[in-house]
């Protein structure tokens, strides 16, 4: 189990490294960060001492080399926006965004669960062919204009909700939350939707697919034939074993619904790190584009490794190999 | 058990925050796109957070709403003899938040502050050769030659308390890490600063001891930078914000056909222009013209100003809320040329007759460069210039992009021809000459990409810097005026629209600057 453990976590450095690599040679194609932090009247010999003192006239490999080794010590670095540390900006930050997807995730197992049980059940359906149609067009329209219709909908027209920001939140520690209030449950409603929309759809059709392959299976014939209650096969024994694969999809998904939450916080102005990273981009923040995306690959890395962990758990013949 | 009372807890905080909100009925609340990078007067002159800090820090002079230059933290000001420089009489009695007085010390140490190696307002300085403390509320600024506009180019520079900065290690602006004054300020303004959050939110409140008497009902200010357009709109319509600027154009008529919402239109000090590659020996973006630049031919660059339709972009495009340029900035800006009113007239016919006799019966093809997040419908703005050209037979391929790498282009002469908006930072028109007009070198001309060089403008900028008598420095302007239309150095177009949206029952004052001062705002 360790070495288990010890491995992953090796490979996950390189993982890491290799993301850092990536973004950090696709970011100098994104702009000049020097007339992004100098204003008009500048001169240009001042421009110049700026990028030799930020190091922007080293070559490619010596800037790496040195924004790693940098990372490998603790020092994230400072923004070129805003001189912040980048560290305690992006967990200044992080509460925002974690709060927001896992919201959005439970939205989308308490719908898309029982949806999913229920289009497998009753395959020809009236409601399952809506509720597929339905979840249908809303994955397939995109994310911001979901956002936008809800705001518009549900912030302009009928005034229930607010239209932007995290409002009401309440500091515990250094975690700002906004699930203790009214007022933070009514700012996270929205954009909690449309990060969780996709999610529903997936994991109503996964559970739907999983469901019906289950219900075919020989042990669910043979309880079938030996007159166990219907109640029992479907929530007991079917159920049981549809949420294995169900679940390894879904963690591997929260990592991607932190991802990607980049849109839903850009169009609710959600102050989570997926909007610091849009703003980043919009003045060419170097530093706090690479620190963000590694942080995200991190979150990959332990959300991968946490779920293997629990299918080990789970599924005994892996462990047998494991030992052998 | 212990988690009921939590949330119960929290339900009350809740509770009691709605309550607060509801009774202080003059909290204002206002957006706009770009949130100011720091608090910092002399970190970086950008408009964002120079507009911003206009509320918190005063400079010696301010503007008024019409940009007139008018006393601040100096009572009055006037040259010294033999145009040695300027002697500003300080205010008395004038008190910075922390309640540390104000006086000539810390006109000294602003200074110095502002022209230290990691300040990035150095150049409002470079003609003074050293500020010097007369008695405690009279101090000097001597200047290598006479400079008659210096009083109007430092509206902006602010003055910050020694005492206060050393105290927190903060006498010089921030450069690789932030420091004290980067999230917190201490100015002697009518708002004072109570809560700083980057990128999220903002908080101002009045400055009770302000020393002049405030126009402004606003008990609290809250700034939230909102960056997508549709997301600040709905904020507006939804009354969640009462003020949001900029907005779309297009969107202009969905605020105004609502009840309870207006929009302020005037024009920005700001015009929009084409440049072109002076300095080019061929195009680079051509596909048959290799062996030279036919924009080095002035008949060729009179010819794109006669071809294109400037009446026609302002209905189509800026819905006609902009106003046609004939100079690099705006008709009525001090400086402003009345000898050359005119920009050349649309005459699709005279260009096309215009290229023939230059040359290119046949028209050629080029590349243009374009902002596209940058000034007001840029992209549009060039694809109409681009289908205009076509009708003289010239194809313009348009390269759109977002400014973040735009300049660095410019920069690297990437373009044959490019688009430039241009907001005078003195609201003078040696401000241009000085960045767009003058040959480019390491302070001067430093705007102007295209290389644009004439050895008469050149020679003209230090006199209109330093001439005093009105009359005689306004006819070199006029010279280099007739110069920069005679040669179409550059084609202006228009001068660009401000669009200020909020809720009816605000009364703000529009400065062409863009400026956005809370002193001059009232909620109903």
């Amino acid at each position: 189990m360790a070495v288990f453990i010890l491995k992953r976590l090796i490979q996950s450095v390189f993982v890491m490294l290799a993301v850092a690599f990536l973004a950090f040679s696709l970011f100098s194609f994104v702009g000049d960060p020097i007339s992004q932090m100098t204003g008009v009247e500048t001169s240009l010999e001042d421009q110049a001492r700026l990028r030799e003192e930020l190091g922007l006239n080293d070559p490619f490999i010596v800037q790496f080399a040195r924004f790693t080794g940098d990372m490998l010590q603790g020092n994230f670095g400072y923004s070129y926006r805003t001189r912040e540390p980048i560290g305690a900006m992006l967990l200044d930050r992080l509460p925002a965004t974690l709060e927001l997807g896992t919201v959005a995730l439970i939205i989308s197992l308490i719908a898309g669960i029982p949806a999913g049980i229920y289009t497998a059940l009753n395959p020809r359906g009236v409601l399952s062919q809506s509720m597929l149609i339905a979840t249908l067009i809303g994955v397939s329209i995109p994310t911001f204009v979901i956002g936008i219709l809800l705001i518009f909908l549900f912030g302009v027209q009928l005034g229930w909700l607010p239209t932007f920001g995290r409002s009401g939140t309440v500091e515990i520690g250094w975690w700002r939350s906004s699930l203790f209030t009214v007022d933070g449950w009514r700012s996270l409603v929205l954009p909690g939707l449309t990060l969780g929309l996709f999610q529903l759809t997936l994991t109503m059709r996964l559970v739907r697919a999983q469901m019906m392959e289950v219900m075919r299976t020989d042990h669910i014939r043979f309880a079938i034939a030996r007159g166990i209650p219907w109640r029992s096969i479907r929530y007991r024994h079917a159920l049981s074993n549809t949420m294995i694969p169900v679940i390894t999809v879904i963690g591997l998904q929260f990592g991607g619904v932190i991802a990607f939450s980049i849109v839903t916080e850009s169009v609710f102005q959600w102050p989570g790190m997926g909007l610091l990273f849009l703003e980043s981009i919009r003045f060419v923040d170097i530093p706090v584009m690479s620190v963000y995306l590694v942080v995200i690959a991190f979150f990959f890395v332990v959300i991968n490794l946490l779920v293997d962990l629990l299918y080990l758990l789970i599924d005994p013949r892996l462990r047998v190999r494991e030992a052998a | 058990m212990a988690r009921h009372k939590i949330s119960s807890a929290a339900l009350l905080i809740g509770a009691a925050m709605s309550v607060a909100s509801a009774v202080s009925a003059e909290t204002f609340r206002w957006a706009g796109t770009t949130d100011p990078q720091t608090m910092d007067p002399h970190a970086v002159n950008a408009a964002p957070v120079l507009s911003f800090l206009n509320n918190v820090y005063e400079g010696l002079v301010r503007r008024n709403g019409e940009m007139a230059v008018e006393p601040s933290l100096a009572t009055s000001w006037e040259p010294l003899p033999e145009g040695a420089g300027w002697r500003f009489m300080l205010r008395e009695g004038v008190t910075f938040h922390d309640g540390a007085e104000f006086n000539a010390d810390d006109v000294l140490f602003s200074y110095e502050r502002a022209v230290s190696e990691t300040s990035d307002v150095k150049s409002w300085f470079a003609s003074v050769t050293a500020v010097e403390k007369v008695d405690d509320y009279t101090v000097d600024f001597k200047t290598s030659s006479p400079n008659p506009l210096f009083p109007g180019s430092i509206a902006n520079f602010m003055i910050l308390d020694s005492g206060w900065a050393e105290a927190n290690d903060a006498t010089a602006p921030a450069r690789e890490s932030e420091n004290f004054a980067t999230r917190n300020a201490n100015g002697t303004g009518p708002f004072r600063l109570t809560a700083r959050d980057p990128g999220v939110e903002t908080r101002l409140a009045p400055n009770d001891g302000w020393w002049d008497s405030l126009d402004s009902n606003v008990t609290e200010a809250v700034w939230t930078p909102i960056g997508n357009a549709a997301t600040g709109l709905a904020a507006l319509l939804s009354g969640e914000i009462d003020f949001i600027s900029p907005i779309p154009l297009q969107d202009v008529e969905q605020v105004e056909g609502r009840d309870g919402f207006k929009v302020l239109s005037g024009l920005e000090t700001r015009v929009i222009m084409l440049g072109f590659g002076h300095d080019h020996d061929t195009l680079k973006y051509s596909d048959e013209t290799t062996d030279k630049n036919p924009f080095q031919d002035p008949r060729v660059r009179l010819s794109v100003a006669q071809a294109v339709d400037v009446a026609t972009i302002d209905r189509v495009i800026m819905r006609g809320a902009s106003e046609p340029a004939s100079q690099l900035l705006p008709e009525g800006l001090s400086g402003w040329s009345e000898a050359h009113p005119d920009r050349p007239a649309f005459d699709a016919d005279a260009a096309k007759a215009m290229l023939e006799e230059a040359g290119y019966p046949d028209g050629f093809s080029f590349g243009l460069m374009c902002p596209n997040d940058r000034y007001i419908n840029d992209e549009a703005l060039c694809r109409a210039v681009a289908s205009m050209l076509a009708k003289i037979g010239v194809t313009a391929k348009v390269n759109a992009m977002p400014v973040r790498g735009y300049w660095d282009e410019l920069r690297a002469d990437n373009f044959d021809m490019y688009l430039l908006g241009w907001s005078p930072g003195t609201f003078d028109a040696e401000h241009p000459i000085r960045f767009l007009a003058h040959t480019p070198g390491e302070r001067l001309g430093t705007w102007n990409f295209g290389g644009y060089s004439n050895a008469r403008i050149d020679e003209l900028l230090e006199p209109i810097q330093s001439e005093v008598d009105p009359a005689a420095r306004q006819a070199m302007i006029d010279e280099v005026a007739g110069i920069l239309q005679d040669e179409v150095a550059y084609v202006p177009l228009y001068t660009q629209p401000l669009i200020w949206a909020m809720k009816d029952s605000v009364d703000v004052v529009q400065r062409p600057d863009n400026f956005f001062l809370l002193r001059w705002v009232s909620v109903n």
